[in-house]
């Protein structure tokens, strides 16, 4: 029974559930318990193998193919977009253009990276749409959060380059993913955790000042007193300040515990994408944000997946051709991996509920999960991969589109659409034609 | 623009004693008060006042009782409504009974005169007035206390710098470059090593060194960044090609600039840096091939130093080799009480112990991000059984930070239980580092009475050369064999002399380290009363050019000319105030004219010897940041210079003035002098007790004028520097000329005494007379037979603290 359920049960509306539980966000004003949207932008890398991804037809009665199969629990909740294309051209190669135009919608400014083709590049002339989001949710105090949004990474290289920067707070300002668990956590929890452990060592602390304070003359020993009766004072502060959390606090302040020692290494991939799961979906329950990113390492990523079986880095397979069959099937095999971690999240988001009171984290959260390219070996941007779980966007779901060859552009603008904040162009406007897609409103 | 008020104020927080200085706060006042008390009802019980007939005595003290006390309360502690301040200072008898003849009792200075004079003058200088009778009253006494805000700083770097290697001191200047024809690091490829003396380069489209090509090389420039005053450093860079810049630490990336994007060219990092120390600093600057344009290649490293303005890294702050990686605290710590003219660790407060938290925590993340990586490649080998390793690393952290080895119970306490704890290594580090740095075993660097004596000298050295703890291994090594105590089986007759003497060496080779050169700058800044990071302003019509960038020139030039007169093998202390020439550059010449002219070429505002200019320039004395410190806005301030020579340089006493004064306003004495003005202002009898000692001293500066310029006329008038002093021995000294003052303050007995107490407080952070009758005596014999050698003095002040613990053990033993 979930927490929605179990008060339905006891007869109280989820607004009145809010008032009975004490939760946070009554403290934030009358609007407390309106909707809470949120958005999460999954990338993986290198393209995908199209046939093993796009349902046959479009329309309410779609089907899910092998990557796809996954979500299967999702189907109602979900929807793909087909027939979306990256137009964006200038400098930079495929793969740089790829990400670094994915949610900008905006060429590359003229840079010194060189890819494996076309003239070398830097970083986007714009603001990304996550950012933008941001921004504009942070300018209002209804929706204001402590971060904004957050940018999660698994297995990003520690090198900052066109290829691993997916968002930007504006032009050559790409932001940087955090890829350590651990320092994700510190960012949310950092001031908590430091204050717990400080709680935890001042009883010892205080001891050893006895010990040491019994060979000084009295005199001396006056300064040392002073000292451990702050000690002390700090220690009660602390006890009495997690006594008022306790009693006032939801599940929704309690900070997640993660597997210790483990390092950033490509065999720790499955665990890392789960540790950073768990953190993200607590910062949603704890409304720290209500954008992220997820990028799962970069473009041109060659995470080796080793718990598949699969030896070879990703990219690498990416440019097999479709004749070699081995390539093909891990190709499949490594994309329905990025399905079940993207499902995983909707999973978990799904199984806790809302603090806002609205249905679960899921019902308010649209995950779209997406890729810089349409297809690895012909490193084509058409039909570029988009998958979106959960309902944060007005969105009609539960079926699958097709715009038949439109400007990417267009969808970030139904994004935007989506979140209540339309504008007319995002990005380059010569790419924004018509606005926003027609259709996919709800 | 400083005012009288800024002076009163600044005599308040004065170096000499005063009773003010000693308002009794909790307990520990209390006790001191008690012992005040007593010594109040036998000033005499030493016999020193022997040669006073008891009959003046008895006469003058009921002369006082009668006639004094009503305003000066019992024992001259003042406090009444009639005269607040304690009757405390160092004028002779015979001053004394002149000021009471001529002034007291302020009614009636007729009531108490010649022969009555006397006796009171007598009864006051010998039971409470004089600094002997202070001293007996109240023996000085070293106080308990933690580590400073300046002690916490430098003793986390040293912490930190423990594992990764000492400092070590570099002459060279600029960074060392690399010039590769290949656009990355390939030896084969190497075409030009050079220093460069700054960073600041527009190679356009052409080659930056011969043998490379225009279209794609590489440039590798490292070395260390050194500072001199700790504060907020802004680091920028700004670069039309890919760079990274790494400082402090290898792998710590200040600057990332992988990607050269168009219209990207300046990036901006603020840091707090520690005074004396380097940071090592790793800039790759690439230049990429491509088929597209490429941009022009240009790079320069700037700052902001604190208080100043941005300019490219002048290349005295730039060293080529690389010193060890290094850690600088980020957490902003609250002020030291600095009532004594030094900062103390005597006092404790919440926002204190809070910032001591930040600064535990702060420490911890690097400990387990910097410092454990380091540990586990050192001990690759080390069994891990039970997470030993992780235990190892905590147990040495700790015996660093607790300056000792340490016992099983604290090891139990400090890395044992935090290990127990938490699974997660990161985590164990955090909570031990939480420990450790919070713990009253390192906050409190004189808590180590259980450790051996050798170990305890060690730590006073570390505390007093450096403000910092033992972390070299040498040292640490000497002190644990017990080079540093008395050796019990030696002969007794020279054992104690021949550690001090094995102690005397230590401090020796401590001496000729960056930690020390930071502390002496500190020291140097703060006895010639300039703060770094001060702005100041002056009237720009009457000194246009007056500008933030000369302000930066002329402090690079004082810590030029500090710098190379202590780290001169004579370390000469009268060089301070006798040399003829200054650090200069075009912008300093153009401005400052005669004393300031290059010796040799000078290009990019670089640092230059001047050519010498007798009579118009001495040392640091008349250097202009000084000068112009104890200035006004638009006119000189003989009041201040007389001020300052008189308590910092000559070390005498002066009683606040009577009542705060706005300065005369020059523009309604048009036609006045500066120092006719000043004159006119004080001329009145009560004014005069002091300021006719003041101002003789302020107006042989008059030559030098509101920014520090020399001068020869004002308003068309010859400056008159004549001036004089009566020493402390009763000796009258007459100036013409600032040349006589600069000879006088390099030669005279009372200025070389107030240097010897001024650096020994600012390094002992304890009062001199504390640790001794004979010792401050013995430490300007000392300081004379040596020639004035500042560094030795500082290595002798340091045996005097250090060997102090060979007292205590004796005094252990004994009971």
């Amino acid at each position: 029974m979930n927490r929605r359920e179990f008060l339905a049960q006891l007869g109280v509306s989820s607004a009145a559930a809010s008032l009975l539980m004490g939760l946070p966000s009554l403290s934030s004003g009358a609007d407390a318990s309106a909707r809470r949207k949120r958005l999460v932008f999954v990338f993986s890398p290198n393209g995908v193998i199209p046939k093993h991804f796009w349902p046959d037809s479009a329309g309410k009665d779609y089907d899910l193919k092998r990557i796809l199969a996954p979500l299967g629990e999702f189907k109602d909740q979900m929807l793909t977009v087909k027939g979306i294309c990256n137009r964006i051209q200038g400098d930079g190669d495929g793969h740089m253009r790829g990400i670094g135009c994915l949610l900008t919608g905006i060429e590359l400014f003229p840079g010194d990276i060189q890819g494996g083709s076309d003239t070398p590049a830097g970083w986007s002339m714009g603001i990304s749409v996550d950012q933008h989001i941001k921004n504009r949710l942070q300018a209002d105090a209804a929706t204001r959060t402590r971060f904004g949004s957050l940018e999660f990474g698994v297995m990003v290289p520690d090198r900052a380059d066109t290829w691993t920067r997916m968002s930007y707070a504006g032009p050559n300002q790409p932001v940087a993913p955090i890829s350590d668990p651990y320092q994700m956590f510190d960012k949310l929890y950092g001031q908590t955790k430091n204050r717990q452990m400080l709680a935890s060592v001042l009883d010892d602390l205080a001891g050893d000042f006895k010990r040491v304070g019994k060979a000084l003359s009295s005199e001396d020993r006056h300064l040392l007193d002073l000292h451990l009766d702050l000690v002390r004072s700090v220690e009660k502060d602390l006890k009495t300040e997690f006594a008022a959390a306790t009693k006032n606090d939801s599940a929704g302040h309690a900070v997640p515990k993660l597997p210790p020692n483990i390092e950033e290494q490509n065999d720790n991939m499955p665990q890392i994408t789960q540790m950073q799961t768990e953190l993200l979906v607590n910062s949603f329950v704890a409304d720290f944000a209500r954008v992220a990113s997820f990028q799962i390492t970069n473009s041109v990523g060659q995470p080796r997946m080793k718990w598949l079986d699969i030896n070879e880095g990703h990219h690498g397979l990416s440019h097999e051709p479709d004749s070699n069959e081995e390539a093909y099937e891990k190709l499949i095999r490594i994309n329905t991996w990025y399905a079940e971690q993207v499902a995983y999240m909707a999973k978990r988001m799904k199984e806790t509920p809302d603090p806002s009171g609205h249905g679960s984290l899921l019902d308010n959260t649209t995950i779209i999960w997406t890729n810089e390219l349409g297809k690895g070996n012909s490193h084509t941007r058409n039909d570029i991969p988009f998958v979106m779980v959960g309902g944060g966007l007005d969105f009609q779901f539960g079926q699958a589109y097709d715009f038949g060859k439109v400007a990417h552009n267009r969808l970030l603008l139904s994004l935007l659409e989506g979140m209540g904040m339309p504008e007319e162009t995002f990005g380059n406007p010569d790419f924004c034609g018509e606005g926003a897609l027609s259709g996919l409103m709800a | 623009m400083k005012s009288f008020q800024a002076i009163s104020a600044a005599r308040r927080s004065g170096v000499r004693p005063s009773f003010g200085r000693f308002k009794p706060s909790g307990a520990a006042g209390l006790i001191w008060l008690g012992s005040f008390l007593i010594g109040l009802v036998a000033p005499w019980s030493n016999g020193s006042a022997a040669e006073s007939s008891a009959d003046a005595l008895a006469r003058g003290k009921q002369i006082y009782a009668e006639q004094c006390l009503s305003c000066h309360g019992e024992g001259g502690r003042g406090g009444t409504d009639g005269y607040s301040d304690a009757l405390v200072g160092d004028a002779s008898i015979g001053e004394l009974s002149d000021i009471i003849s001529d002034t007291m009792p302020e009614e009636d200075p007729e009531a108490c005169v010649g022969e009555d004079a006397k006796a009171v003058a007598e009864f006051i200088y010998e039971s409470f007035y004089s600094e002997a009778a202070q001293l007996r009253n109240r023996p000085a006494k070293q106080q308990f206390s933690r580590l400073t805000g300046t002690q916490l700083q430098q003793s986390l770097a040293d912490l930190y710098q423990h594992f990764f290697g000492s400092p070590f001191r570099v002459e060279k200047r600029g960074l060392s470059a690399s010039y590769f024809n290949s656009g990355r690091w390939d030896k084969k490829h190497l075409k030009v090593e050079r220093i460069d003396p700054v960073l600041d380069f527009d190679f356009g489209r052409e080659a930056p060194v011969e043998g490379v090509t225009p279209e794609e090389f590489y440039i590798n420039w490292s070395g260390s960044l050194q500072v001199e005053h700790s504060g907020r450093y802004e680091i920028v860079v700004q670069s039309t090609c890919s760079m990274k810049v790494r400082f402090g630490h290898h792998q710590s990336v200040l600057i990332d600039n992988h990607v050269q994007s168009e219209g990207k060219t300046e990036f901006r990092r603020t840091l707090n840096l520690i005074g004396g120390r380097q940071y090592a600093i790793q800039i790759d600057f690439t230049q990429r091939k491509r088929k597209t344009e490429q941009p022009p290649a240009r790079f320069a490293l700037r700052w902001v130093p604190p208080g100043g303005t941005e300019t490219v890294i002048p290349t005295e702050y730039l060293l080529p080799s690389t010193l060890p990686s290094g850690f600088a605290l980020q957490t902003k710590l609250p002020p030291d009480d600095r009532s004594y003219g030094y900062d103390r660790g005597t006092r404790v407060d919440r926002q204190w112990e809070d910032a001591i938290t930040a600064a535990a925590l702060e420490f911890g993340n690097i400990a387990g991000k910097e410092l454990w990586p380091q540990y586990k490649r050192k001990h690759r080998k080390d069994s891990d059984e039970n997470r030993g390793r992780l235990r190892g690393f905590l147990e040495e952290l700790a015996s660093v930070a607790f300056r000792g080895a340490i016992d099983e119970e604290t090891k139990r306490l400090y890395v044992d239980a935090q290990v127990d704890a938490v699974e997660d290594d990161q985590m164990a580090i955090a909570r031990a580092c939480l420990m450790i740095i919070k713990s009253p075993r390192f906050l409190y660097p004189t808590l180590d009475e259980r450790a051996p004596v050798s170990r305890r000298v060690a730590n006073r050295l570390a505390l007093t050369l450096y403000d910092s703890l033992p972390s070299d291994a040498w040292l640490q090594d000497q002190a644990d064999k017990g080079n540093f105590a008395v050796d019990p089986k030696a002969d007794p007759k020279t054992a104690r002399q021949q550690a001090e003497q094995r102690v005397r060496q230590a401090a020796l080779r401590m001496s000729d380290d960056p930690r020390l050169h930071g502390k002496a700058m500190e020291m140097f800044f703060d006895w010639l009363d300039v703060d770094p990071a001060a702005e100041v302003s002056k009237d720009p019509e009457k000194y246009a050019g007056f500008d933030a960038a000369l302000l930066l020139d002329l402090r690079r030039s004082l810590e030029l000319a500090i710098s190379d007169v202590f780290w001169s093998d004579s370390s000469d202390y009268r060089q301070l105030f006798l040399r003829d020439w200054n650090w200069t550059n075009g912008r300093l010449a153009e401005f400052y004219g005669d004393g300031w002219q290059p010796e040799s070429e000078t290009q990019d505002n670089r640092m230059v010897r001047s050519r010498p200019a007798q009579g118009k320039s001495f040392g640091v004395l008349t250097h202009p940041l000084v000068m112009g410190h104890l200035s006004y806005y638009d006119t000189t301030s003989p009041i201040h210079r007389g001020v300052f020579l008189i308590r910092r340089v000559l070390g005498r006493t002066l009683r606040p003035p009577n009542e705060a004064f706005t300065p005369i306003n020059p523009e309604l004495h048009p036609d006045l002098t500066t120092r006719q003005r000043v004159e006119l202002q004080t001329g009145e009898v009560k004014c005069q007790v002091c300021h006719q000692k003041i101002n003789a001293l302020g107006f042989p500066l008059e030559n030098f004028d509101a920014v520090g310029r020399y001068r020869e006329t004002e308003k068309g008038n010859p400056i008159d520097a004549s001036g004089g002093y009566v020493t402390r021995d009763g000796r009258q000294v007459e100036f013409a000329s600032p040349a006589d003052l600069a000879r006088f303050l390099a030669e005279n007995d009372d200025a070389h005494r107030a240097f010897v107490e001024r650096v020994f407080e600012h390094f002992a952070k304890q009062p001199l007379a504390a640790y001794g009758e004979g010792v401050a005596d013995e430490l300007v014999r000392r300081f004379r037979e040596n020639e004035f050698q500042m560094r030795r003095l500082i290595v002798e002040i340091a045996v005097v603290v250090a060997t102090e613990e060979f007292n205590k053990e004796s005094f252990n033993e004994s009971t």
